[in-house]
């Protein structure tokens, strides 16, 4: 008890310093506030955007990590893809649509920032043919572009004689031809696509030209959300104001919570900004959700002020005993609030880590800014004003519609307690089934609107084309034989050589001639090692040549033997597969090493169709890449094998991004390699964005989960001790509880995808409608000392503390329509969200809580009077 | 045909003539000469090459084959045998080349492992040698009528041409400007602009030497600067004027190599 009083008149001894401070010295206040602002708003011009989807990985994720190791060793670029589509009945394979492309292609090559030799185009591959007199002839496929239809014809018997192009440059129907552009680095890609977006007027094409590619829809979506952050947080600002200003009327009043929530954001976003984060889509959101928790507290005090402020009292006593009433609720909201977003610290999405820390960090700095910054700039106005402020607010009270409906929604909630809680009950369990319905499903290019320009390209180019989404199924060697070995089974010709006078080991300590990388690299070993007999060959005698040839061809064999991807049944294996995921019909195309062999093979052995097939031995594979490889592209066959053919990247093309389709793929697989185990000694891992989009929305997932159920322990716990008792501790738990239910049950049953924006919903559901309770069990548990009836006290809460919940929760949910007419989805989510939030929460604090309160009480008095 | 790129003095051969090629300044004889040094050394000549693939990565491959080769003319159709040995998977690849200058060379294929012999069409020349940074004609010799060739200035050792392709539909380059040795006529540097004007690939010779009289190549690296990749041919076993007979340049020796002609010694 002692320790409680002495901590209560600590507390006091604070609350009095801190409003002492703010009333004498109220300059010194704006002073500082106003250098704080002004330092962080001078870092924001080093704002860097990032949209990469890849971030939400950390940077050593495993899976990322492999995913940049197969791009590397596979040379897999980040594309752009444009995409012509002729509507006309010959489709694109006319003497106009295919000038036109052809003319883009060469066009696009000689921008900077592409990587001309990597472009894939009709004019920019080649074609592996057949003429008449039975010779192979490797020709660019469409060097110059068809001037007559038969010559339009002729590209098209090409392509679809080309498995790797057929559906993937050009479609299926014969209607759309595609460009796809690698870019030396991501970061140029919207600035390419408006480039060739003002190229394509010009060549005058009745064709449908759309660009889309990840890259493409990455960056675009970070100068819309450049734009968004410019427009939209703003503009909820101005709703903010005007709603205050409709309840309580008087602009200088409102303008100070303007200040706090301006200063909090534009500290929190220099800061965030200065300190060397990037901008992601889930910190240009911190505006937005930073502006309603630092109006809360404000609109706190000053509708208790309003409330107890007379004309011609001192406005500095009124302020202080003001502040000093309200100063525990708000801390304590403050630091729940808080807890909820710091607890996304403990999920595994960077992004999601730093939107945490940073409106947690926010929070208690609006904390601050509050509590120093209103009663300064309170005690600094006019009498007059405060005066017709007064006059405005008990004018509209009289006669508002807040002040008549609420105390009918607290005889409603008293009285119809059975029915109310009936209802909530009923409610809680429709919700949960709700829960249960949660389709977990995320795609960046829905962050565009369905009528975007991003959103049509996507779809038109996936309704003709195999896909624009890629997913890599990467199979490798699992490392078994080794130098050690290799060395054993030498062992018998290095000591018949011996026996001769020969001494062959100089030659197998090559290791001082390599880098650190290539000695344990047995491969390199290897292949320095025939490189050295070899030169050592050259100059040998007779004698020594046997033994060196002896030696040079095991190590070929053993070279051979680990070529595994020149084995045809190898080769076999993946056809099988192929087929496999073409007839689920989940896959629109699989793009394999196989392809490449038959398509060789076919051609040198008599192009036809029956010798589509993959050659009899792994020398006749060789031999048939040696071929491909003479060819204007050689580089394309390191896209589907590494140089030492000990890996083997298979192209999935899906027709969407969405991580369910690839989660279905992924099990698919399994399924096969259960079926038809891998050959030995390979394994399979998935690369490509599609992948990384399901890998980082399982870690979102859990991520959430665990942040949400600790940061409700730590929210219940502080309730505990707020109130010193375990049943207000549950009952302040309660509102939340049902908020966070009740909007994810409404998830669940409207359909829409849980994405990233819905799943941190989750902490701001919790830090807000905990607020609400705290603020009406802090001011119930007042009013019920005060009167000593419960049902009085719960009267009393329908008046100005049940109006402050409500002009809150108003607030803030109006404040964010503007975010309604955003031109990207994740804002729309939020702005709709954060609406039912506020709606969801208020009315469970002023119903249920009463409810429940009032449902204890009436047993008690009956048992009394019994 | 590294071999091929060794030179021989010509017809004229000998010393005394360096005297006149040192003063040439007419461009076009400049390259005629330094093509028949570097592709006609000899009536006839054997060398075996070995190149060493880089990728951008730092990734190796190798092949090696063996190379015979006949003039029919000085300057004029040659006849080429290329045997593989290495990789070992593709051992006993081989390419038969009948080269034309100012027309189609043609061209014959044999695959082991397919047990096939395929006549390949002539095509462009500019495509890729075996998966290498050399282009078929980097190692069969480019038609010096292809170009138009302007002396830009003659140094101390060397002439220094520039060159524009008469047909520029024909290849990816926009011009080359190339380095000749005044004293053996051979090409030690050669690079490559493409139509933005940037350098974007290029020939060095790393070794040269002077074989049977002959000045030949015993190294040269093409980089392909704007991919990042390079290859680095080494040649041996250079032999000039061996007698090489007419008639192992046939369909014959595709399936049955005439090994009295690819052994070292």
């Amino acid at each position: 008890m002692e320790t409680n009083q002495l901590q209560a008149a600590e507390a006091k001894t604070i609350k009095h310093r801190v409003v002492e401070l703010a009333l004498n010295r109220p300059k010194t206040v704006y002073a500082v506030i106003l250098l704080m602002v002004m330092v962080c708003t001078a870092m924001m011009p080093l704002l860097t955007i990032d949209t990469d989807p890849e971030n939400m990985l950390s940077i050593d994720d495993p899976a990322r990590v492999f995913h940049n190791q197969v791009k590397r060793e596979f040379a897999m670029h980040d594309m752009v893809v444009v995409g012509a589509v002729s509507n006309t009945d010959q489709g694109i394979y006319n003497p106009k649509s295919l000038q036109a492309l052809a003319k883009l292609s060469s066009q696009i090559q000689n921008l900077d920032g592409v990587i001309s030799t990597d472009q894939m185009a009709l004019n920019t591959v080649d074609n592996i043919s057949q003429e008449s007199s039975g010779t192979i002839r490797f020709q660019w496929l469409m060097k110059h572009a068809p001037t007559t239809q038969q010559q339009s014809d002729t590209v098209r018997n090409a392509v679809s004689r080309l498995p790797l192009l057929q559906n993937t440059l050009v479609s299926d129907d014969g209607r759309a031809a595609a460009i796809y552009v690698p870019v030396e680095s991501k970061e140029y890609s919207y600035q390419l696509a408006e480039q060739i977006r003002m190229m394509i007027p010009k060549l005058y094409s009745s064709d449908e030209y759309h660009i889309t590619g990840l890259p493409v829809a990455e960056d675009q979506f970070g100068v819309e959300m450049f734009v968004q952050m410019g427009i939209a947080a703003p503009m909820a600002g101005l709703a903010i104001f005007l709603l205050m200003w409709l309840f309580f009327r008087s602009i200088p009043l409102v303008i100070g919570p303007m200040i706090v929530a301006m200063a909090t954001v534009l500290i929190v976003m220099g800061l965030l900004i200065g300190m060397g984060f990037t901008v992601h889509i889930m910190s240009s959101m911190i505006a937005i959700f930073l502006m309603p928790i630092a109006v809360v507290d404000s609109t706190h005090i000053l509708s208790e002020f309003a409330d107890r402020y007379k004309p011609g009292d001192d406005a500095k006593a009124v302020i202080t005993k003001v502040v000093e009433h309200l100063f525990t609720p708000m801390l304590y909201t403050s630091i729940t609030s808080a807890v909820g977003f710091f607890s996304l610290m403990l999920t595994p999405i960077p992004p999601v880590k730093i939107f945490g820390a940073f409106i947690g960090f926010g929070i208690f700095l609006a904390f601050l800014l509050t509590i120093f910054f209103i009663p300064a700039y309170i005690s600094r106005m006019k009498p007059e004003s405060l005066a017709s402020m007064q006059a405005a607010i008990h004018r509209m009270e009289g006669e508002g519609r807040l002040n008549r409906w609420l105390p009918i929604l607290g005889r409603l909630s008293i009285r119809g307690r059975k029915f109310v809680l009936l209802c909530f009950s009923g409610l809680l369990a429709v919700s949960i089934v709700g829960v249960t319905k949660i389709e977990i499903n995320d795609n960046p290019v829905n962050w565009f609107k369905g009528d975007h320009e991003i959103r049509i390209a996507d779809r038109v180019l996936n309704e003709h084309f195999a896909g624009t989404y890629d997913a890599w199924l990467v199979l490798k060697t699992s490392e078994q034989a080794g130098k050690e070995q290799f060395l054993q089974k030498a062992k018998p010709i290095i000591e018949h050589a011996k026996n001769k006078g020969i001494d062959l080991t100089p030659l197998l300590l090559t290791s001082g001639l390599l880098t650190d990388e290539q000695q344990t690299d047995f491969e390199s070993w290897l292949q320095v090692l025939s490189t050295n007999i070899d030169d050592q060959l050259f100059d040998a005698d007779d004698d020594e040549a046997l033994w060196l040839e002896e030696l040079l061809n095991f190590t070929d064999q053993v070279r051979e033997q680990r070529r595994l991807f020149l084995k045809p049944d190898v080769l076999q294996w993946m056809t099988g597969l192929q087929n496999y995921l073409i007839e689920s019909g989940l896959v629109g195309k699989v793009n394999a090493l196989p392809d490449v062999v038959k398509t060789v093979n076919r051609e040198l052995l008599s192009g036809n169709e029956s010798d589509f097939k993959l050659p009899a031995n792994a020398n006749g594979v060789a031999q048939a890449l040696l071929q491909y490889q003479s060819s204007h592209r050689p580089q394309d066959l390191w896209h589907f094998v590494t140089p030492d053919y000990r890996s083997s990247l298979m192209w999935l093309q899906l027709t969407s991004g969405d991580n369910q389709h690839m989660s279905q793929v992924i099990a698919l697989v399994d399924s096969y390699i259960r079926q038809h185990p891998l050959p030995a000694g390979l394994e399979q891992n998935w690369a490509g964005k599609a992948y990384l989009n399901v890998i980082w929305q399982d870690a979102m997932v859990s991520g959430m989960l665990d942040s949400l159920l600790s940061s409700f322990a730590v929210v219940f716990l502080m309730m505990v001790v707020l109130f010193r008792s375990l049943k207000y501790g549950i009952l302040a738990m309660l509102p939340l509880t049902f908020t966070i239910t009740f909007i994810y049950g409404l998830i669940g049953w409207v359909g829409k995808d849980y994405d990233m924006p819905i799943a941190v919903l989750s902490a701001l559901t919790l830090g807000l409608s905990v607020d609400f309770a705290i603020h009406f069990l802090e001011r119930f548990r007042e009013f019920h000392k005060q009167f000593g009836s419960v049902t009085e006290a719960l009267q009393a809460m329908y008046e100005e503390p049940g109006r402050a919940i409500t002009r809150n929760a108003i607030v803030i949910a109006a404040g964010f329509t503007p975010l309604l007419l955003a031109p990207l989805v994740p804002y729309i989510t939020v702005g709709v969200f954060l609406a039912s939030i506020m709606a969801a929460s208020a009315l469970t604090t002023l119903m249920l809580l009463p409810a429940l309160l009032a449902f204890g009480q009436k047993e008690k008095a009956q048992k009394v009077r019994i | 045909m590294r071999i091929l790129r060794t030179a021989l003095f010509m017809i004229v051969a000998a010393a005394t003539s360096l005297a006149t090629a040192e003063s040439t300044t007419d461009a076009s004889d400049i390259v005629r000469r330094a093509n028949l040094a570097y592709y006609y050394a000899g009536a006839d000549g054997r060398a075996e090459a070995r190149m060493k693939i880089v990728d951008a990565q730092g990734r190796t491959q190798l092949r090696q084959f063996t190379m015979l080769r006949r003039d029919q003319s000085q300057g004029g159709n040659q006849d080429m045998l290329v045997f593989f040995s290495r990789p070992s998977d593709v051992r006993g690849t081989v390419f038969r080349v009948v080269r034309q200058p100012g027309n189609e060379d043609d061209r014959w294929l044999y695959l082991p492992g397919l047990d096939l012999v395929k006549r390949i069409s002539a095509g462009d020349k500019r495509t890729s040698f075996v998966g290498s940074d050399f282009f078929y004609e980097d190692v069969s010799g480019r038609d010096p009528n292809a170009d138009r060739h302007t002396l830009l200035e003659t140094t101390d050792k060397f002439y220094v041409l520039t060159s524009i392709p008469k047909d520029s539909e024909s290849v990816e380059f926009a011009s080359y400007q190339s380095w000749i040795n005044r004293e053996t006529l051979l090409p030690e540097k050669v690079e490559f602009t493409n139509s933005k004007g940037q350098l974007y690939r290029q020939m060095e010779v790393l070794k040269t030497d002077s074989i049977q009289g002959y000045p030949v190549v015993l190294q040269a690296k093409i980089s392909n600067l704007a991919r990042g990749t390079s290859t680095l041919m080494q040649m041996r076993g250079i032999r000039f004027d061996l007698g090489l007979p007419e008639g192992i340049f046939s369909e014959r020796s595709l399936r049955t190599p005439p090994t009295q002609w690819l052994r070292k010694k």
